[in-house]
């Protein structure tokens, strides 16, 4: 988040972007974060926002009745979903991530099932497969990336067969809104006005128009949280950039002061500090899960097809 | 520290800075928190000027010292 903000400038700058009317977040500068965050030592220890993720998705995944061949892990990163999967649910997982390193990360060995990787843009996910040709497509905490979320979930539904689900983990808009606070605050009463530090989110309701208007039925769309005690904002985001989750909002950044940080970390110890000395943050979720219609599914009957009336029921 | 943090060999003066915030200069940190709690649903610049200065000048002397 605070690391070689200069040098980041002069990458994302230097290759040519146009910005459409999408364009929040700098995915090149976010695969470049990602690629050094795999490379480091630290990146397995701060898995853990993901692995319970995935864990807490796998269950979601188990009570669907249906076994698969194959499942397209979109934005896997080094897999955390996928080193989950049972061969009695499904046979292989296909791997796909802008980030190189993230997807390489973690040897084969360490999958029960088969794994393919792809590395490519997650935001394009009809170049990399064809058609009416997934079983079922899943995406663990890696959409919260995405620029054009609306044109990513038309893209899902276009390439799953008929009746092929789509099961889905992203970051809401509650999702670290105590630093997301304690930044606007600090800057706003030191600086005397804000810059955007931490990603605009997805909010629950959002999600459920959004799987609609993107072609799919029966919905279910639950919110969760994970939350996570650190000792203090500067361990959170020594964190957050290991996780590769640093800052990538597009635009001109300008750097936190480091006099801004040190009124922020005390505004978030006061603000949020849970008595013993150690802060929060809070990992909001949604999960989503959608099917490609088919003519298979359930139908809603014709208005007036019903020969019992209710009242001889109830 | 979390353990991302304690892998680095070479302290960097904003990690020590940072170590500063919470332990050294963490009674006038809480004092600027508690004056930023009293009204932080309407925030001024400079509204805690004096709180942030003893806090910020802590700080400076704490980093001095080594």
């Amino acid at each position: 988040m605070l690391r070689s903000l200069a040098r980041r400038a002069a990458i994302s700058s230097s290759s040519s972007h146009i910005l459409g009317p999408y364009q929040v977040f700098d995915r090149n500068a976010k695969r470049i974060q990602k690629d050094r965050a795999a490379l480091r030592e630290s990146s397995r220890t701060v898995d853990y926002v993901r692995d319970e993720v995935a864990d807490r998705m796998m269950e979601r995944f188990m009570d669907i009745k249906r076994e698969f061949n194959t499942i397209l892990d979109l934005g896997s990163g080094a897999g955390h979903f996928s080193k989950l999967l049972e061969l009695e649910k499904a046979k292989k997982s296909v791997m796909v991530d802008s980030s190189k390193h993230s997807l390489f990360r973690d040897p084969s060995s360490e999958f029960e099932v088969e794994v393919e990787r792809i590395h490519g843009d997650e935001e394009k996910l009809l170049e990399i497969v064809e058609p009416n040709t997934q079983e079922a497509i899943v995406s663990c905490l890696s959409l919260h990336w995405v620029n054009d979320l609306p044109g990513t979930l038309v893209q899902i539904r276009e390439a799953l067969r008929p009746d092929g689900l789509f099961l889905g983990a992203m970051f809401g808009g509650d999702t670290l809104f105590e630093l997301r606070t304690s930044l606007q605050l600090a800057e706003q009463e030191r600086e005397g006005g804000i810059a955007p530090h931490v990603s605009p989110m997805t909010e629950t309701r959002d999600i459920s128009n959004l799987m609609g208007r993107a072609g799919f039925s029966l919905l279910t769309v639950d919110v969760d949280e994970v939350k996570v005690a650190y000792p203090s904002m500067w361990d959170l985001m020594d964190d957050l950039g290991a996780m590769g989750e640093g800052n990538a909002i597009f635009g001109p950044r300008r750097p936190l002061r480091r006099d801004t940080l040190a009124a922020a970390s005390a505004i978030y110890s006061s603000l949020h500090g849970l008595g013993d000395g150690s802060v929060p943050a809070t990992f909001q979720i949604i999960y989503m899960i959608g099917w490609k219609p088919a003519p298979s599914q359930p139908q809603p009957l014709q208005r007036g097809a019903g020969k019992v009336p209710l009242g001889d029921v109830l | 520290m979390s353990p991302a943090a304690t892998q680095s060999k070479a302290v960097s003066p904003l990690r020590r800075f940072a170590a500063h915030t919470t332990t050294t200069c963490a009674t006038q940190a809480s004092a600027y928190g508690q004056c930023m709690l009293a009204s932080y649903q309407d925030v001024r610049k400079d509204m805690c000027k004096a709180e942030f200065d003893l806090f910020a000048q802590c700080l400076r002397q704490a980093m001095a010292r080594k």
